[in-house]
């Protein structure tokens, strides 16, 4: 157990709370340790930093053609292996781009979209679990209410009715994912504030007269961080897959610009005949994706137990 | 029990209560139904004039009591694009919706129970290690690319079933298949996780110790116990396949069902059959929700949930 892990340590946040440097030193050699033994880490970390590598360097990487050139006379060519050629190594969509190139252009609104939502998802909902857990009262009723209302009318829902009144825009679908996320956060958050706030140093601080602002920014924030990143990375995974879904359905990403959801959805009359491969393709890149953030939040979990706030986060319908 | 019921259901009403007024919020205060139908470059008389049809033009607040007073007696307003009641269109893709979601949660059950029971007796074990991998890939894959795999394998390749529509028993199975695939692998986690903190509970502990096998104990001591999570669990994933599966599964499968119809009015710019078509969905998640409750508290009588 080390000081991190244990929210109950008061070494974790006394002061003004700062870390000691020695203390997260050894947090990040745990870490890594830890990491070596776990393949799932391992696997997960390696898969995430292809993702991120291709979504940040996809234009300047040697032998991708354009994603957006067309070229009809090479239309639906196969993959290398059907009949293909190392040209197109995995063949080309209906109007002869390159499938290689557009699932890394793809990589890239796939980051900037999840990415953007969890943030912004993370920050809104651990404030307001903050503050309900800590100030409590009606602010606290109102605020589980809100989420307990969000709850029932989830991320789909909410995604369809404001695509039906604004039009398919990316940041729509940033915030949809956002709204549809933000309370497994307030939840969480809240949880683990109900325990921090009778601890100790919570109790001194408050005898020493700090404001509550203080206390829940320097005292209590930095206690929650660890399971917090851990969430992130699962509703990561969720975002994932709820951008690509929007996609699909064509609510986000607007053609030409590509998007893995909508390189299924435009591959799919080829499904039956000539062209199985784009689907196949787009829906292999999602999914390794999603695998891969999924096999880091698992080791991460194993790591830091978090079983009981996992709870929570598999309670939210939809998404 | 009937005192803890007329609350439970008094809360559900003020759920729906409130997501529909969120709802009448997005589609009269922030837009509204007449600018939607109406293509961008409309001139203002064209608008004015449909908002007079769509009697837009009234107070808000006239038009938010005829809302309400329309949700309770099932009055959803009038599709813009069909000119037919927007109920009439919702209820009539519903039963296809809901016999989707029952095929999907009986294939959830029967593939998360079993895996997840052998998963906790062999914990640790290659089974358990299996059930992991299954359920990794099962929560990681796009639901609709599943389908459309799915399609490619059992319907172009093999001929079993037809490749979309409702015709029939056949044409449900791969749908349904698909939805519950994605549902069984949270599902078979999460009955192995209960079954596993269950195990090592004093009484299964003592049970085992007195020299009963593991599989007996979780047969015999532990299932009642582990019975109302898996109800509770079964439930979240029924909420999930109301208001995320169906849709995209209904439009990869052309399944005449009522998020199919959403996405369709969308298309149409027809505000109002969409507003209906997510409140519907959003009551039965409401309705779920409810029916755990009520299960829940049939099986495991110590459960408070006032």
């Amino acid at each position: 157990m080390t000081a991190v892990e244990n929210p109950m340590d008061p070494a974790a946040g006394t002061g003004t709370g700062d870390a000691a440097p020695p203390e997260s030193v050894t947090v990040m050699a745990e870490l890594r340790s830890h990491l070596w033994k776990s393949k799932a880490g391992i696997s997960g970390i390696v898969i995430c930093s292809l993702f991120v590598l291709a979504a940040v360097a996809g234009p300047w990487l040697p032998l991708i053609k354009d994603p957006t050139k067309q070229s009809l006379p090479d239309r639906l060519t196969p993959p290398v292996g059907w009949g293909g050629t190392w040209a197109h190594p995995l063949g080309t969509d209906q109007l002869g781009r390159d499938i290689l190139a557009r699932l890394i252009d793809g990589a890239r609104i796939s980051l900037l979209v999840s990415v953007t939502a969890v943030i912004i998802a993370a920050v809104l909902g651990t404030v307001l679990g903050l503050v309900a857990g800590y100030v409590g009262g009606k602010i606290d009723t109102l605020i589980v209410s809100a989420a307990d209302v969000q709850m029932a009318f989830p991320g789909v829902l909410a995604g369809l009715i404001l695509v039906a009144a604004f039009g398919p825009s990316v940041w729509l679908v940033i915030i949809v994912i956002a709204i549809s996320s933000w309370m497994v956060f307030t939840r969480v958050g809240r949880g683990l504030v109900f325990t921090l706030k009778t601890s100790l140093y919570v109790e001194a601080s408050e005898l020493a007269g700090a404001s509550s602002r203080r206390i829940m920014w320097r005292h209590l924030l930095p206690n929650l961080v660890s399971s917090l990143i851990t969430l992130c990375v699962l509703e990561l995974a969720a975002a994932i897959l709820s951008e690509s879904a929007f996609a699909f359905l064509g609510f986000g990403v607007q053609p030409p610009r590509s998007s893995w959801g909508l390189m299924i959805q435009q591959g799919r009359n080829y499904v039956t005949g000539d062209g199985w491969w784009i689907v196949t393709f787009a829906g292999m890149a999602i999914a390794i994706v999603v695998l891969g953030v999924n096999l880091l939040s698992l080791w991460l979990q194993s790591f830091n137990d978090v079983a009981e706030r996992e709870q929570i986060v598999l309670e939210r319908p939809g998404g | 029990m009937l005192r803890w019921l007329a609350k439970r259901i008094i809360a559900a009403a003020i759920v729906v209560f409130v997501v529909t007024s969120l709802v009448f919020v997005v589609t009269h205060i922030f837009t509204d139904p007449a600018t939607v139908s109406l293509p961008l470059e409309a001139s203002q008389e064209d608008r004015a004039s449909r908002r007079a049809a769509l009697g837009l033009d009234r107070p808000l607040s006239v038009q938010y009591w005829d809302f309400v007073s329309g949700l309770v007696v099932g009055d959803l307003g009038e599709s813009f694009f069909q000119t037919q009641p927007a109920s009439k269109l919702v209820f009539e893709r519903l039963p296809a919706t809901l016999r989707l979601v029952a095929g999907a949660t009986v294939v959830t059950v029967l593939m998360a129970a079993p895996m997840g029971m052998l998963a906790a007796w062999w914990e640790r074990r290659f089974a358990d290690h299996a059930v992991l991998g299954f359920s990794m890939a099962s929560i990681s894959a796009p639901p609709f690319w599943i389908g459309y795999l799915v399609i490619i394998v059992f319907a172009v390749q093999l001929g079993w079933v037809p490749t979309f529509g409702s015709s029939g028993f056949k044409s449900f199975i791969l749908p349904s298949f698909t939805i519950g695939l994605a549902s069984a692998g949270r599902l078979a986690q999460m009955t192995r996780r209960g079954i596993v903190e269950e195990l090592r509970k004093p009484y299964a502990v003592t049970a085992m110790s007195r020299g009963f096998s593991r599989s007996y104990t979780i047969v015999h001591h532990t299932f009642r116990n582990v019975a109302s999570g898996f109800v509770t669990m079964t439930g979240w994933e029924v909420t999930r396949m109301f208001t995320g599966y169906t849709v995209v599964i209904e439009v990869v499968f052309s399944w005449p069902g009522v998020g199919r119809l959403a996405v369709e009015a969308i298309e149409d710019r027809d505000l109002i059959l969409v507003q209906a078509a997510v409140v519907v969905l959003a009551t039965m998640v409401v309705l779920t929700n409810l029916l755990v409750d009520i299960a829940r508290r049939l099986i495991d009588p110590r459960v408070d949930l006032a």
